[in-house]
């Protein structure tokens, strides 16, 4: 989903405290860290904290586009382009 | 180039992990030999059943029993067909009829399992331009059923009306239908939907829709064992009836009923529905007589629930962690996945079967033994059962406090 939209500082500070409580790996973050690979997100975890962030943002983010979201970046362009709307 | 099975590896070490060298493998029990709806032979050990979903015991029925050999021997083994072709036989509509009967509805659909039937309507009732909200603890046939949907997906925290509100009010004025997709009782904890508080909230908006898989509240709940909505007084407010013979009904097979004056349509539209065979002769007899031992079967219901309450009472007295009262799901909440494997393999070992269930099918990442209790269950059969989970629970070592159950934070309805 990585494209021409660069998401906001804010967005991905956010989006790093709330991964803080779900960082197992102690991996550090940066846009192009891959929850799966990087993170070791697996379907739950990856269910839990995609509540946390409809909270904190107060959105919906549909399970249909999960499977596009890959990284943080594209995670905060999802959650920018749902604001938004 | 990654062979054909690499990805599995992880699940696949973790399964020989935690399985270990020894000991009974619980994804391989083998029923060698049933011998009524509460007992069988497993490992040559009389073991007793508390972990079938059979919860009216109508599994040998002797109504059912004579209309499933009659149907046999008039029709034949199977159908080969499916029910737009060559598979709807005069049993099928006689079921649907009874089923449109037992629920007070106009339409029925008899799909070939419960599965299948989630599968079927949740991937075609929604368009493109609509929106679903689902409970997040919902079933598995309803995750996979959204995914074949060209619907929004929405999941809303499990029981929590108010984050159903929160989610309804951002899609106001979107111009699609919506849909929410709720389970009257919960499968892995056997906790209810709160029925009432969701039907208040759809009312608030405009274009909502309601479905509730009913799969394990039928014959369980309301006076005529209709479901949840018949206990809460709400069933014209549910626009949609899923679920399965398989459970109280005893045999096997799934449906939904509905009033929407063209529910026919999706019989021309559902896949899980065109393209596959219909269910035996034999199966839909059974499943139609039972339909109307449901009905009437308001003395196994206070069985059944009175059977609940006695293993919950027991249990509970042991010290274990028990999830939900006043259910027919006794689900015992371990620590971990190893203790609840040593638990389960003591059980086993002792003559007694209950469902082993482990993340991630379980909610909160739980790892449980979960009991589902039968009409048929003696008083003697449980206490025995109890007994026996004291004695496994002293060896494992587990009666030391589990935590108490998480609360999830839940929003208040506007």
């Amino acid at each position: 989903m990585s494209g021409g939209t660069e998401p906001s500082a804010e967005t991905l500070t956010a989006l790093y405290d709330i991964l803080e409580t779900f960082n197992k790996t102690g991996a550090a973050f940066a846009p192009g860290t891959r929850f799966s690979e990087d993170l070791n997100f697996d379907s739950l975890v990856v269910m839990e904290f995609v509540a946390v962030v409809e909270d904190a943002f107060d959105i919906s983010i549909p399970l249909n586009i999960l499977p596009d979201i890959a990284t943080i970046k594209d995670l905060a362009v999802a959650v920018e382009k749902i604001v938004a709307e | 180039m990654a062979a054909l099975f690499d990805r599995f590896a992880p699940l696949m070490a973790q399964r020989d992990a935690m399985l270990g060298d020894g000991g009974v493998n619980p994804f391989k029990v083998k029923m060698d030999q049933v011998l009524s709806q509460t007992e069988a032979i497993i490992a040559g050990r009389h073991t007793i059943l508390v972990g079938t979903n059979n919860y009216l015991g109508l599994t040998f029925a002797p109504e059912a029993l004579k209309a499933a050999h009659d149907a046999l021997e008039a029709c034949g083994t199977g159908t080969t067909g499916s029910r737009v072709a060559n598979g709807t036989y005069h049993g099928h509509k006689e079921l649907e009829d009874a089923l449109c009967d037992f629920f007070g509805k106009e339409h029925a659909m008899v799909f070939s399992t419960g599965f299948l039937a989630n599968l079927g309507i949740l991937s075609t009732l929604m368009g493109p331009e609509d929106y679903i909200l689902m409970d997040a603890d919902c079933h598995a046939s309803i995750y996979d059923g959204v995914r074949g949907s060209s619907a929004q997906i929405i999941r809303f925290k499990h029981n929590d009306a108010g984050d159903l509100d929160k989610r309804l009010g951002r899609l106001a004025d979107k111009p699609g239908n919506k849909l929410i997709v709720i389970e009257g009782i919960y499968s892995m904890l056997g906790d209810k939907a709160p029925l009432a508080e969701i039907v208040a909230v759809k009312k608030k908006y405009e274009n909502v829709y309601l479905l509730s898989d009913e799969a394990h509240s039928v014959g369980v709940l309301g006076k005529y064992g209709r479901g949840l909505p018949e206990e809460v007084g709400c069933e014209d407010d549910v626009d949609f009836i899923v679920g399965t013979f398989s459970k109280s009904v005893g045999t096997v097979g799934g449906f939904c009923v509905s009033n929407h004056p063209d529910f026919d349509t999706l019989r021309l539209v559902t896949r899980a529905y065109i393209f596959t065979a219909s269910l035996p002769p034999s199966v839909v007899a059974s499943a139609t007589v039972n339909l109307g031992l449901v009905r009437n079967g308001g003395a196994l219901r206070k069985r059944l629930m009175r059977n609940a309450q006695h293993l919950h009472a027991g249990l509970t007295a042991l010290g274990l962690k028990v999830a939900s009262e006043n259910s027919p799901v006794v689900a015992v909440v371990t620590p971990d996945p190893q203790v609840a494997l040593m638990f389960w393999r003591g059980l086993i070992e002792a003559g007694v079967y209950v469902n082993l269930a482990l993340p991630p099918a379980t909610p909160y990442g739980y790892s449980l033994l979960r009991a589902s209790l039968c009409a048929a269950h003696t008083e003697e059969q449980l206490d025995k059962v109890i007994a026996i989970f004291a004695e496994v629970a002293a060896k494992v070592g587990v009666i030391a406090p589990v935590e108490s159950l998480p609360v999830r934070k839940r929003s208040a309805v506007a």
